[in-house]
């Protein structure tokens, strides 16, 4: 009877359901006998009580006598914030780094594949760490500190930066302009069939209008050196700054080879197919080179950034709060281990799923259809 | 500061020197440096940030640097790296904890491993009897670490530095691999309820950080299961990275997998062969074939990844440094040590991202 494949393929999947349930029932009978044993309750009710832990920096403002869901808020805002500015700031440099590899100079492509050598052989806990450990070796003291560019100074301290002050219905129409800007960018980027330019450039209008009428205080803080230390602007801690900097460095490194990559991709035959129609060289660029390239790139960029999101767990070798530490903090602390570990991977579940469906959507409009 | 005078060897070169190769060798540098208006910018940014960044950093690591003398007071009087503490602490950040009597026995676990993995990545060696050498190897390891029979008794607690972060890739991906075939034969059955399952297991392990992996194998484990299943620190930090590895490796067979044209399995079919034997015999060695880059990527990503436990209190080589960077006799050196522990990083996975470079380039042709 087990030679015909369709009783076979029930048989086998009846055991693989029957294992999996079996597992279960295991786990969770001994999972409450265990808790029961060491009388640790069990339900979401302390996310309302007081948290009474500390946390040492945040985006956010959060006091210790703040309940335990909020300092959840917090830390999930710091990992979203670490994330951002390195997705950001990744992307731009890997672009030059991953181009500049390409390069015919030796002095430039060799600087390059060093770097990029660095990041994708090197882990990245013990750059954070090698980093980290820098910091007071190498920059000076307030009083002496660094400044590369206006309104940026670097010491033993930490990075000042000037920071943006906007009031609340400014940053929503903010939030509205940049999520217009982003939709007219996939247009742009997107097929030329269904770009109306008429109508993304009024979308802009209006918007642009509405920040108008808005109450549009927005305003710039400067760091200014006072006395003994710096008053106003964004201070980022040496901890901040580590994880910014060490986790760039290494995804550049990435997102430089993924460039390289989809450049090397677009070959030679396009750009001469392009000028024997006549186009110029932006319009080859922009019409022929750039949609192909974005089509290589794009699925691979998207688990970079996936892995930004992964790799900012690691701010807790350096000691800076992000969500995965605050979890650490509360679990230890209200003993409710079982919902925070599901606090813990639905968080992370939710923001990687949230991130890869945004770029699959953007990656069914950039993909060639096929008919 | 302390300048040290290099020998430096000032005669000058001999006329026949400049032969007609190296000429023309030096005019295509000079043509790539400053040929065109964009390389010579590029030349004189490059050159100038090298120049601001490379002289303090040499200054730091050698020419400044405190190299063989074994006195902590030398570091602390210098003004450029202490390596001498790498040289006098060498044993401890290699081996951690582990009682200093017995060194000799991670020291030989090592040169086992990496004697076996520079045996193993010959092509020629790769039949069946290599997973025996393995596996005989595995069990001498396990001896040599943990003691018994005849050797003192070496709890995994007590394990640390080189050996654990070898042990942990090695075993790792040893038992990920055929995990992770299996996962993506799963994922591609045409039963459903195995394919669901199959997708459930992958998806789930790679949204989630390993961090936070690792932190469920230590505080979640010792609530689900009986006291008397309970796994130690080690084996549980080992079991996540297995399972955090196969899930990977899965994805990157998958690819491989749906490379294979139906043909082959037609082919397969016709001859008769059964669904082990045709995976075993056709499909699998053609689909790891075509993704082994996206393979050796993976295994590099492992390699790195070891670095993890230490947060779940495992003593691998990070931990064993910054145990070593608590002795107060010494200045307390933190960027040469990690810097020498990334080397030891970098060795391992630079030499294998070569090796699979090697690989790809010997293609099918080779066999």
């Amino acid at each position: 009877m087990l030679s015909d494949a369709r009783t076979r393929s029930i048989v086998i999947q009846c055991l693989l359901v029957a294992a999996v349930i079996g597992a279960a029932t295991l786990l969770v009978t001994t999972t409450f006998t265990n808790l029961q044993t060491r009388g640790i309750p069990i339900g979401f009710d302390f996310l309302m009580m007081p948290s009474r832990i500390v946390i040492s920096e945040a985006i956010l403002s959060y006091k210790s006598r703040d309940p335990y869901y909020w300092a959840i808020v917090v830390g999930l805002a710091n990992t979203v914030f670490i994330s951002a500015l390195v997705i950001v700031f990744s992307s731009v440099l890997g672009l030059i780094v991953g181009v500049t590899r390409l390069s015919s100079n030796p002095l430039a492509s060799g600087t390059c594949r060093v770097w990029v050598e660095i990041a994708r052989n090197s882990p990245p806990i013990v750059l954070l760490i090698f980093l980290y450990s820098l910091w007071w070796k190498v920059l000076p003291s307030v009083a002496d500190a660094l400044s590369p560019l206006p309104g940026v100074f670097a010491s033993m301290r930490g990075v000042m930066v000037p920071s943006v002050h906007i009031s609340m219905a400014t940053a929503g129409v903010v939030l509205i302009l940049v999520a217009g800007l982003l939709f007219l960018a996939a247009r742009l980027a997107g097929s030329l069939r269904s770009f109306r330019p008429v109508l993304s450039w009024a979308a802009v209008a209006v918007l642009l209008l509405g920040l108008w009428f808005a109450d549009a205080s927005v305003s710039l803080d400067w760091p200014v050196f006072a006395g003994s230390n710096f008053q106003g602007g964004l201070e980022l801690t040496p901890e901040l700054s580590t994880i910014l900097i060490g986790l760039t460095i290494y995804t550049t490194g990435f997102i430089a080879e993924i460039v390289r990559g989809g450049v090397l991709s677009v070959g030679p035959g396009q750009w001469d197919a392009g000028r024997s129609v006549g186009l110029s060289r932006s319009q080859i660029l922009r019409l022929i080179v750039i949609p192909q390239m974005l089509r290589v790139i794009v699925p691979p960029l998207n688990s970079q950034y996936i892995n930004v999101v992964k790799n900012s767990t690691l701010a807790i070798a350096v000691g800076y709060p992000d969500f995965l530490a605050v979890m650490n903090t509360i679990i230890s602390k209200s003993s409710h281990s079982i919902e925070g570990v599901f606090i813990i991977l639905g968080v992370y579940l939710a923001l990687n799923l949230t991130l890869s469906s945004a770029a699959n959507w953007y990656n069914r409009r950039i993909a060639i259809v096929e008919r | 500061m302390k300048t040290i005078s290099l020998p430096l060897s000032e005669a000058p070169v001999p006329a026949q020197a400049w032969s007609a190769p190296l000429l023309a060798s030096l005019r295509r540098t000079a043509g790539l440096l400053f040929g065109s208006p964009l390389n010579a910018t590029l030349t004189l940014a490059f050159g100038a940030m090298l120049a601001v960044a490379l002289p303090p950093m040499l200054r730091w690591l050698v020419l400044d640097a405190v190299l063989f003398n074994p006195a902590p007071a030398a570091c602390r009087a210098a003004s450029g790296a202490c390596w001498s503490f790498i040289y006098a602490k060498s044993g401890q950040l290699l081996f951690g904890i582990y009682p200093v009597e017995e060194r000799w026995r991670p020291a030989l676990v090592c040169l086992l491993i990496l004697a076996l993995l520079g045996w193993s990545v010959r092509p020629a060696s790769w039949t069946p009897r290599l997973l025996a050498l393995w596996i005989a190897a595995l069990a001498l390891i396990v001896w040599l670490m943990g003691g018994g029979l005849g050797l003192d008794e070496v709890p995994t607690s007590a394990w640390g530095g080189l050996p654990v972060t070898l042990i942990l890739t090695v075993v790792a991906i040893g038992i990920a691999f055929p995990v992770g075939i299996l996962l993506a034969l799963g994922r591609r059955s045409t039963m459903p309820a195995v394919r669901i399952a199959a997708v459930i297991a992958i998806e789930s392990v790679r949204g989630l950080p390993l961090l936070s992996i690792l932190f469920v194998a230590s505080i979640m484990l010792p609530l689900f299961l009986p006291e008397a299943l309970l796994p130690d620190k080690f084996v549980r930090a080992l079991v996540a990275l297995t399972i955090f590895a196969a899930a990977y490796l899965a994805e990157v067979i998958r690819g491989g997998l749906q490379a294979i044209p139906k043909g082959q399995y037609e082919a397969a079919a016709a001859l008769g062969l059964p669904f082990w034997r045709t995976q075993y015999l056709v499909i699998l060695p053609q689909a790891i074939r075509v993704v082994i880059p996206a393979l050796a990527n993976t295994i590099i990503v492992m390699i790195k990844n070891t670095s993890l436990v230490l947060v779940v209190g495992l003593f691998d080589l990070i931990s064993s440094g910054k145990a070593a960077l608590a002795d107060p006799a010494w200045p307390s050196p933190a960027a040469e040590t990690f810097l020498f522990i990334g080397a030891i990083f970098f060795a391992l996975s630079f030499s294998f991202a070569r090796f699979a470079d090697f690989l790809e380039r010997r293609g099918p042709a080779a066999r």
